[in-house]
């Protein structure tokens, strides 16, 4: 399985409603251009506004939005998706509208790991991958030998081989998410959406999620982006940044270019002190006391 | 790890068909005068081979002529149910959810005790104004759990509510009014009753089943996805509101159907596909046709026990159903709980 | 997984189990059935009589029925005063009167009858009445190839003319007449009695907690006006809910209560004596109630008897001398002044 796990017939091929997959080492280009969202209640004011932001994410690179809550990192997030429309400007994948693919194709091209997996009936994390191949077979579904080659092939990147004849509702929450991402990656997308993917993990869990996600960026070339408001875990593990404070995107760069004490202070609201370290990761610290 | 092959699918069917077949078989031979099994074999086989003078006419009236269309009734009935239950739990993703949660059962008895009253003269009234009624309450709570074109589950849920609850009162307040006889009628096909034939012909009915859950099957894998959360499987490629539109469609028209012939049977809808899920998964590719030759045997069974028990005094199959429905979903219920 | 799926099979294998050992006791109780396995037997080529029933339905039968199966009790009693309660082969649970009706096998109920049970007895002609059966149990027996004849009494005038259409299509045309002219010679000696008197406000108390009566265009208050009585109900609909102010506003010059009445009518009484409301009536306090058995409301030759009874209680002084007694059927309720 060469990188972005697709087959020799599959790279070769294009479908009419969406980007072909090219070898490497072209990467895939997911292109913000001027995109903004707004909502608002019938008749009232608008209640959220993203502004209008570029950037772009290559693959092989893992992209982080930070910022507060309610600075509008999921509302981008859904932007990057396809799920939302873009009031201006548009999004791209590989010169295609996300918007305008049809459900099908886009489920092929990008995955989304959210917040939370409500589960209502028992299923084997083995079913629960399987889900992913969704996008590629038609009918009942049944599935084929390639399905389940591609579904160990995930459970594998994502960490989560042992577990898969475990059921679902009986996992911790680490392992539950390592599940989760292995579902997505069944889906071989091109672009792997997590939406604050630590929310619920311990601190080891946190790491090892970001790390196995760094890894599989590098070795799969995906292209992923991670919603996240976790600072140092981000600024360990992003290339690149983008900060949103209030539906303005103040920054976008590595780490390093984006981490200015002032600035995040001033998007967060509270003191802290921005170091940097020798390897030239900057780490935010936060004093414990009360100063002026 | 045995994942679900079309082979498998296709034995668990053949084998629930084998328990249906015997359970029929033993439905025809029970009654209130039990028939010996060689009697109705032979019975049977004469029938089939053309030579029905060498029956005895009263064995033929009361196999072919009663027991067997009322058995027939009970198959579509308790499959219709099932299949209902087990979509509207997927839709509503609430496994309490049956096929009356969203006030399709309440829509058709108000139109069968408004063509009590307005109709009832015209033969087969009946079942076609609880069809008629159950259309209009399906079509009511869809205007009222659409939320810009798209059916939201709790929407859905609530108006439901409030539709079954609103059509009650209204059933309430009707009933005070219409004359006593039509009352003791109605009162029995309140709680589920397949006594009576149904003036339309049983193919047509059976039509109506194989397509209402031929519909529901063809959204099958996309419901196992939908389980998982709307947003989830949309972004694993469903499309949401179509398979919700379909489902709801579906579901509604199998409730009707089997409201319209039967009056509201209870816990068949409920409780078959949990049964079914624990024997047999959660897969819906498995579960929508294992639930429908489930709910076939459950209610003929349940109407066989209605019609032996005290016999000749005959109950109604919707006690029979709940007698035996609520013990076993506080088994259930327990069983989830620990 | 293995374990609990065996544990479920066997469960399931109980439950037919069980399921299928008690039809077969309860057929081995039930009442004695023509022994089998029975051939038809061959009717005897009579010629069939055409007569029309009381719904306007052309009936076809044989001049002299043998075999009859009754789904009323009023219309077994009716049977029973033509004397031809030997040729009854079935009857209801609910079938009391006159105690031979005990003897006879046991159909189930007026709603909803065996029908296998029927069957088996090879009636020539089934008797239904529109007030009791539903027109579905009329419509399966005759696409059974049953004769079904019905009634339809709705006043009393209706029952004598029915009795008389009754006798003529069994085959005792001349005790048909015999009976309903002896029930005009009693209606019209009692029209005599009365004649002058003004008809007694009543209140046909049918239970008192809600307090239930009977609406103007029932049987029953067709049956009042024969006895000299007239309800206060001012209501159309047929068993209304009436509020106590409503009553005492009415201030009816009896109550009447019918024999059947759960409770001693002596305790009913005593007991609302005592009670609010129901104490301040002129009736309660002078004591003024009529019992009456339950033949009031049973359209049926015995009606008679409960409509001279009546009058006998609220007009005592249009019956001055002491009349010889009547011959008295066990089961109706003296009652009068207390």
């Amino acid at each position: 399985m060469n990188p972005g796990g697709q087959t020799a017939e599959q790279a070769n091929s294009a479908s009419p409603t969406g980007p072909a997959r090219p070898r490497p080492p072209e990467p895939p280009r997911v292109t913000v251009e001027l995109a903004s969202y707004s909502y608002a209640p019938e008749g009232g004011a608008s209640l959220f506004t993203l502004e209008a932001t570029s950037f772009d994410v290559r693959s092989r690179e893992l992209l982080a939005i930070l910022g507060r809550n309610g600075s509008g990192k999921s509302t981008l997030l859904r932007l990057l998706s396809g799920t939302l429309p873009p009031l201006s400007g548009r999004v791209q994948l590989e010169g295609f509208e996300v918007n305008r693919l049809d459900l099908r194709t886009r489920a092929q091209r990008i995955a989304m790991v959210q917040q939370e997996t409500p589960l209502l009936f028992p299923v084997r994390v083995w079913d629960f991958v399987m889900q992913g191949r969704h996008p590629y077979s038609r009918g009942l579904r049944f599935e084929t030998e390639e399905d389940g080659a591609v579904v160990r092939h995930a459970l594998y990147e994502a960490g989560a081989d042992s577990l898969r004849t475990r059921w679902m509702h009986k996992l911790s929450g680490g392992e539950k998410q390592r599940a989760v991402l292995a579902r997505a990656l069944a889906q071989q997308p091109m672009l792997l959406l997590l939406d604050e993917p630590t929310l619920h993990l311990d601190i080891a869990a946190q790491v090892d999620l970001l790390r196995r996600l760094r890894r599989i960026a590098n070795e799969s070339g995906y292209a992923i982006v991670v919603v996240t408001h976790e600072l140092n875990l981000a600024a360990e593990f992003a290339d690149r940044i983008v900060l949103l404070d209030r539906g303005k995107t103040l920054r976008v760069g590595k780490p390093v270019e984006v981490y200015e004490q002032e600035l995040l202070q001033q998007v967060f609201g509270t003191l802290l002190h921005v170091e940097h370290t020798a390897r030239g990761t900057p780490k935010v610290t936060f004093s414990g006391k009360e100063t002026e | 790890m045995r994942p679900l092959t079309l082979r498998k699918l296709l034995l668990t069917c053949a084998a629930l068909a084998g328990v249906l077949l015997l359970m029929v078989f033993f439905s025809l031979k029970f009654g209130t005068r039990s028939i010996s099994m060689f009697d109705l074999a032979s019975l049977l086989y004469h029938s089939a081979m053309g030579q029905s003078d060498q029956v005895s006419s009263d064995f033929r009236l009361i196999v072919l002529d009663i027991r067997w269309p009322r058995i027939l009734l009970a198959m579509i009935v308790g499959a219709s149910l099932s299949v209902a239950g087990a979509s509207f739990q997927a839709l509503l993703r609430n496994p309490l959810a049956d096929p009356y949660v969203l006030g399709v059962s309440s829509g058709a008895a108000l139109g069968s005790i408004l063509s009590l009253i307005w109709f009832a003269e015209l033969p087969g009234a009946t079942p076609f104004g609880a069809f008629a009624g159950a259309v209009a309450a399906t079509a009511a709570v869809y205007f009222l759990g659409r939320r810009g074109g798209d059916l939201d589950s709790y929407a859905l849920l609530l108006g439901g509510i409030i539709t079954a609850s609103f059509l009650s009162a209204l059933i309430m307040f009707l009933m005070t009014t219409i004359s006593g006889r039509e009352l003791r009628g109605m009162a029995f096909w309140l709680m589920g009753d397949l006594s009576t034939p149904s003036p339309v012909a049983p193919g047509w009915l059976f039509l109506v089943l194989v397509v209402g859950v031929g519909a529901i099957y063809t959204t099958a894998a996309d419901l196992n996805l939908l389980l998982g959360g709307e947003q989830e499987a949309m972004h694993l490629g469903v499309d949401v509101v179509r398979v919700k539109l379909v489902v709801y469609l579906g579901a509604s028209v199998l409730t009707g159907l089997a409201v319209s012939v039967s009056g509201a049977i209870g816990y068949v809808g409920l409780i078959v596909p949990h049964l079914v899920r624990l024997l047999f998964g959660s897969d819906y590719r498995l579960l929508i046709p294992a639930t429908a030759l489930g709910g076939a045997i459950a209610v003929v069974l349940a109407d066989t026990l209605a019609r032996t028990l005290v016999a000749p005094t005959q109950l109604p199959v919707g006690a029979m159903t709940a007698l035996v429905g609520a013990p076993v979903f506080i088994y259930l219920l327990r069983r989830r709980m620990a | 997984m293995k374990t609990n799926h065996t544990r479920i099979w066997v469960a399931i294998g109980w439950m037919l189990l069980s399921a299928f050992s008690a039809p077969a006791q309860a057929a081995q109780v039930a009442p004695a059935t023509p022994p089998g396995p029975p051939v038809a037997p061959a009717k005897a080529a009579e010629a069939l009589v055409e007569s029309h029933d009381d719904l306007g339905r052309l009936v076809r039968l044989p001049a002299a029925p043998q075999r009859i199966v009754s789904l009323a009790p009023s219309l077994t009693e009716t049977v029973f005063a033509l004397e031809l309660g030997d040729r009854l082969a079935g009857v209801t649970d609910f079938c009391d009167y006159p105690p031979e009706a005990l003897t006879r096998p046991r159909v189930g109920g007026p709603i909803n009858p065996n029908l296998e049970q029927i069957v088996s007895l090879h009636p020539d002609v089934v008797l239904a009445t529109r007030a009791m059966n539903r027109r579905e149990t009329v419509e399966a027996l005759e696409r059974l190839g049953i004769s079904v004849y019905a009634t339809d009494a709705r006043t009393v005038d209706d029952v004598i003319a029915s009795t008389r259409r009754l006798g003529k299509a069994l085959g005792a045309e001349v005790r048909g007449e015999a009976l309903a002219a002896g029930m005009e010679q009693r209606l019209a000696e009692l029209a005599r009695r009365l004649a002058g008197r003004p008809a007694r406000r009543v209140f046909f108390v049918v239970w008192t907690d809600p307090i239930i009566s009977t609406g103007p265009h029932t049987f029953l208050a067709d049956a009042l006006r024969r006895a000299g009585a007239e309800s206060v109900v001012t209501v159309s609909q047929d068993w209304p809910q009436i509020s106590i102010e409503e009553v005492l506003r009415q201030n009816p010059e009896y109550l009447v209560f019918s024999g059947t009445h759960p409770d001693d009518p002596q305790n009913t009484i005593n007991s609302l004596q005592k009670r609010p409301g129901w104490s301040s009536l002129e009736a309660v306090r002078e004591k003024n109630f009529a019992v009456v058995s339950e033949a009031l409301d049973r359209p049926a030759p015995r009606l008679l008897d409960a409509i001279e009874d009546l009058a006998r209680q609220i007009h005592p002084e249009a019956f001055p001398t002491a009349p010889a007694p009547k011959p008295r059927e066990p089961g109706n309720a003296r009652g009068g002044r207390l």
